[in-house]
């Protein structure tokens, strides 16, 4: 890897990738694209809000900790960054088996922010500059607009380039709302991205409109914690990144780039963690907001965008669930230097002076000083239906969506969008074949396969229920699950993808080994392999873990990471060897891929019911077809044949 | 085109009925893939080294519990010099749906899976088997069954078979709801997880799917007619007896004990129903070796018999019930015979009282019956006995209720099932199994209705959480 920035152009017209937006799916893309190589170019209105954590201070938990491993995996920034400026670490679902356990971590907003800038600026190919995008420069023909060439800017610049990732996050067209006051943006104290939509809409893009909103931050000064409980993070950490098998050349990672990265930050990472708060909403707190329902944004009728379901406003968790007397909240350390609290779970757009007295409400709040109000944000999407697998537009070629512009929610999930997109760009900038991934692969496969396949009507978050596979999807098996995509897509160091490789040698040797030999005999283990003793005892994998000699000594050179990886696969083998032969007997239709231009009208026999969708969602594989509601079996074999029949032809 | 590999997996086996459903002399059973050989060597019980390929053979099809459904004619053969291209077994039955039904079942629970419509002909086209100029006619041809099966789903699911899917489905997303919030919403303020709640419903699904499960047997029962079993020791005149019934020489009618060592069946209608006679090998209290595995099929045949003959010579004192009876005593379901009425004119142990009182004491809903088949004195008092129990047996049909499962339902509704019990089963494990496994057996049920009522998609899960509890920190 060089370490000079000669290869970058200074004009503006020769850029492989241009990514706009540096939030958690531009910064992704950005840096995906850079470290394949791609001459790349990053846009952003403000360049000292990148990566801002717009909501909770916080990254991981249910399905997202799972994401942000399988970031780490693919040569992503989120998981590395989470455990360099995390504040607290907890593993979630603990008492449950290592499918559903998620690592998350409060991280310190500003610390965030910025390694991750600092990041970018240090990595090759890759160069920053500020400037709004106010529309995109197309080629049209005839039949109107058929590809992106480049990008205007507020500053009258134009940016050429061969392709272009769009992440607008919610300033496309962003208003927010306290209450009856309305103010254009998409963040508070930042600006709206008026113009672009037009650009869309011109290229025939459907636009429609999504909400969500975020609670008040308040003075941790003026907090009475002798009023709640603590929870602290967990004393040994989950860490997000594979830290037993990333690099450590200098400038891969930006905490190489001083001598001791935990030096600049002030803290070791996992160290010295800081508190989270619970208290609870109060009888007072419901009567306050049904007193002024009136007035809240969402129930006036000021508000056309739909928000989440999982993610109510204190309004709707009082409307919908009436008889539950009083809804939980967090209070979230923002970071180190800072004394701003964010109260999870208090998401509003009341006007200000009754989010004061609400806040007010709440047991240890009573003297709470507001330093931000909490808001209702509207902006623009573009249906996910609109995209190919690879999160091309289908309308104008060289085009990529990633983050909210496609309709999901949640750092994570912009994040590995936005990974996926900066390697794509990157493969059609070269003429090569997008990075698809499975769903029996990892969650980022589910996320992107439901959105481009099925669309979404509120914000989508993942969960782990999504995942049809999710049993095989155990945060610790991320790196081990996408490796051969590392390898086949450039995403990794040759030398960190031999020591994935050694460490799945390892695993599977380790298994063998207990699968095929006994333990002595005479302890009261009973009859059969290591594999049966472990089975039969149920052992939990936390119980295991604490009291290394139920492992024969022949494995004690594993690590904890490999040897977790060991007993959840002897132990559940009975469940995961169903779901690979569920996975297996999909793989068939799975791995026929269908082009991009493939034209469904020429085949035969397909119902018009199954065209019409067919046509309309242009899946790039045979599995992806047949998860379109609609299309049944029988559309699907005679897909098959008819792709096969052309194929044999065009021999 | 030598360098092309099976584009299907080697383990993924389809298997289904060839033939047309419903009763036939024969039916065809035919399975694909890479576990036939695997599975003829099981269920024929021959060392795999040894089977041969492309022979017809006369073998017992042994069930996973080792239960022999049938005696069949089959052939395995490898691949590719097959239909499909792929190694292949074909299985010719009796046509009795039951029998084949049976079969498939095991198959499924052997690792098969049940085929798409169309999906032998798309293998055989996928692996070569078939010329490129085929290619269009094997299309038209899957979308012709297709569009067969989609009209007749459509129909079935119009009905009540349709509302009964979609209530249990409704319960079930319910239940995989709240194990589901629980996994996915760690951190939320939820009320305490309520496994006996989840416990209940999932029984009650259960119960449910066993319910229209039945009604596969409701099904066999109106098409196949009631299944009546002869039963008695040798040389009662059972055949005689059938024969009478049936009005015809069907089964063999010899003096010498034992002769009928083979079910003998006989569809006759009797009023407004139809049954089905099986005579079987006599009940030997000391049978030889050979009666021995007649016998053993007579008992097995048992438990499906709808109504028992029980056939005992009336010039003999009157018997103790034989120990395979005692499970079905007091069910309803036994008639007494007591044959050869004419040859016990003059025996004074015949039809007294004291013998009814004796056996009533047995089983107070057995009714005794004096017959003689030869001369036909009593039948018309039996037959009207036989229609009286078919009338009983009708009317536990719900009327407007009644659904008729067809065998792919019935494997779908099978694999929901035992989805069902496994989660049962992990819920009153002592240390209960993780939810995350709890699930994985709950979406399996899921999947197996869904296969029978039309995708369902997860969203409808989500639908049901949100609504149900309040999620949003």
């Amino acid at each position: 890897m060089s370490y000079e920035l000669n290869c970058m152009s200074t004009d503006t017209k020769n850029y492989d990738v241009i990514v706009c937006g540096a939030g958690h799916a531009g910064c992704e893309a950005a840096l995906a694209a850079a470290r394949m190589g791609a001459r790349t170019l990053l846009l952003s209105g403000n360049l000292d809000t990148v990566a801002q954590m717009s909501c909770n201070p916080a990254i991981g938990g249910q399905a997202k900790g799972q994401i942000v491993r399988e970031i780490d995996a693919l040569g992503g920034e989120m998981a590395i960054n989470t455990d360099l400026t995390g504040i607290q670490f907890r593993l979630l679902n603990e008492s449950k088996g290592p499918a559903v356990q998620s690592p998350r971590a409060q991280c310190d907003k500003k610390a965030y922010q910025f390694r991750l800038k600092h990041t970018l600026e240090l990595q090759v190919n890759l160069k920053l500059f500020q400037a709004t995008v106010t529309g995109l420069i197309f080629d049209s023909g005839p039949g109107g607009v058929r590809k992106v060439t480049g990008v205007r800017t507020n500053l009258d610049l134009e940016f050429y380039g061969h392709t272009i990732v769009v992440t607008t996050g919610t300033f496309l067209r962003g208003l927010m709302h306290i209450g009856q006051n309305k103010n254009e943006g998409g963040r508070l104290g930042d600006f709206s991205a008026k113009t672009l939509s037009a650009s869309f809409l011109e290229a025939g893009i459907e636009l429609q409109r999504l909400k969500t909103g975020t609670p008040p931050r308040i003075s941790g000064r003026s907090i009475d914690f002798s009023q709640m409980e603590i929870q602290r993070g967990d004393t040994s950490p989950t860490f997000f990144a594979f830290h037993d098998t990333r690099d450590s050349e200098p400038l891969f990672h930006v905490e190489h780039g001083s001598p001791c990265g935990e030096q600049r930050l002030g803290w070791t990472p996992g160290s010295d963690q800081v508190p989270c708060w619970l208290t609870h909403t109060t009888e007072r707190t419901a009567q306050l907001v049904r007193d002024n329902l009136h007035l809240s944004a969402m129930y006036s009728g000021e508000i056309e965008g739909v928000g989440p379901r999982y993610c109510p406003s204190i309004e709707d968790k009082f409307v919908r669930f009436a008889d539950k007397p009083r809804h939980i909240l967090y209070l979230e350390p923002e970071g180190r230097a800072t004394n701003e609290y964010y109260i999870n779970g208090l998401s509003t757009s009341l006007p200000f002076p009754v989010q004061v007295e609400m806040v007010r409400s709440i047991p240890g709040l009573e003297k709470a000083e507001l330093v931000r109000p909490a808001y209702a944000v509207e902006y623009d999407f573009a249906p996910p239906t609109q995209l190919l697998a690879s999160l091309e537009s289908k309308l104008v070629e060289n085009l990529f969506f990633a983050g909210q512009i496609n309709g999901t929610s949640g750092y994570e999930e912009a994040a590995c969008q936005g990974l996926v997109a900066g390697v794509n760009a990157t493969r059609k900038a070269r003429g090569e074949a997008p990075l698809i991934i499975g769903r029996n692969e990892g969650y980022t496969g589910v996320l992107i396969d439901d959105l481009v396949t099925k669309g979404t009507t509120e914000p989508y978050r993942m969960f782990t229920s999504r995942a049809e596979h999710r049993l095989l999807f155990n945060h610790g098996s991320a790196e081990l699950r996408l490796e051969h995509l590392a390898r086949q897509f450039g995403l990794l160091s040759r030398g960190r993808l031999a020591r994935i490789f050694a460490k799945r040698q390892r695993i599977e040797n380790s298994i063998g080994f207990l699968e095929s030999n006994r333990p002595r005999v005479g302890s009261g283990v009973g009859q059969g392999t290591w594999g049966d003793l472990l089975r039969r005892q149920q052992c939990s994998i936390a119980a295991v873990s604490s009291s290394e000699e139920i492992l024969p000594s022949e494995l004690s050179s594993l690590s904890i990471a490999e040897r977790d990886e060991v007993l959840y696969r002897v132990t559940y083998a009975g469940y995961l060897a169903r779901e690979l032969r569920h996975v297996a007997r999909l793989q068939e239709i799975e791995k026929v891929k269908i082009s991009a231009d493939f034209d469904f009208s020429l085949v035969k026999g397909l119902r018009a019911e199954s065209m019409a969708k067919l046509k309309s969602v242009r899946p790039l594989s045979l599995g992806q077809a047949s998860r379109i509601s609609g299309v049944n079996p029988a559309d699907i074999s005679i897909l098959l044949i008819y792709i096969e029949t052309r194929r044999k032809k065009g021999r | 085109m030598t360098e092309q590999k099976p584009i299907t997996e080697p383990t993924d086996t389809i298997v289904a009925l060839a033939t047309a459903p419903g009763t036939a002399a024969l039916a065809l059973i035919r399975a694909s893939g890479g576990a036939c050989r695997a599975l003829a060597a099981e269920v024929f019980d021959i060392e795999i080294g040894s089977l041969q390929e492309r022979r017809y053979r006369h073998s017992n099809y042994s069930a996973l519990d080792r239960q022999i459904l049938d005696d069949v004619v089959w052939c395995f053969s490898s691949g590719p010099r097959t239909f499909t291209g792929e190694d292949t077994l074909e299985l010719s039955t009796h046509g009795n749906p039951l029998i084949v039904q049976r079969i498939l079942a095991d198959m499924l629970i052997r690792g098969c899976r049940s085929a798409e419509p169309g999906e032998f002909t798309r293998r055989a086209f996928l692996n070569g088997r078939m010329d490129l100029t085929q290619a269009e006619a094997v299309m038209d041809l899957i979308h012709a069954q297709s569009e067969r099966a989609l009209h007749a789903a459509r129909r079935q699911l119009e009905g009540s078979l349709g509302l009964h899917l979609e209530g249990l489905i409704a319960d079930l997303l319910g239940v995989l709801a709240r194990i589901e919030v629980y996994i996915d919403f760690p951190d939320e303020d939820l009320p305490p997880e309520d496994r006996a709640l989840v416990l209940a419903t999932l029984v009650d699904v259960l119960r449910g799917t066993e319910r229209l499960l039945a009604t596969h047997r409701y099904g066999d029962m109106l098409r196949d007619g009631f299944k009546t079993v002869l039963l008695g020791v040798p040389n009662v005149g059972k055949s005689s007896l059938l024969n009478a019934m049936v009005g015809r020489d069907r089964a063999i009618v010899s003096p010498e004990p034992g002769t009928t060592r083979d079910f003998i069946e006989e569809r006759v209608h009797l009023g407004p129903h139809l049954l089905r006679l099986i005579d079987t090998a006599g009940l030997n209290p000391t049978p030889g070796i050979i009666e021995r595995l007649g016998m053993d099929k007579t008992i097995a045949r048992l438990p499906e018999a709808d109504i028992i003959l029980w056939i005992t010579d009336g010039t003999m004192p009157p018997p103790k019930p034989p120990s395979e009876l005692l499970p079905y005593m007091n069910t309803g379901r036994i008639l007494l015979v007591r044959n050869k009425a004419d040859l016990a004119m003059d025996n004074p142990a015949t039809g007294n009282s004291k013998e009814k009182r004796d056996l009533n004491t047995a089983d107070p809903t057995l009714s005794v019956y004096v017959v003689s088949a030869l001369t036909g004195m009593g039948l018309v008092d039996l037959q009207a006995a036989i229609i009286a129990r078919a009338d009983t047996l009708g009317a536990a049909f719900p009327g407007d209720d009644l659904i008729a499962i067809n065998s792919r339902h019935a494997d779908a509704l099978s694999r929901a099932k035992s989805g069902l019990l496994a989660a049962q089963a992990g819920l009153l494990a002592e240390r209960s199994a993780p939810s995350e496994l709890v699930s994985s057996d709950v979406r399996m049920a899921l999947d197996a209705l869904g296969e029978v009522s039309g995708r369902i998609d997860n969203e409808r899960m989500l639908d049901a959480l949100f609504s149900t509890f309040c999620i949003g920190k």
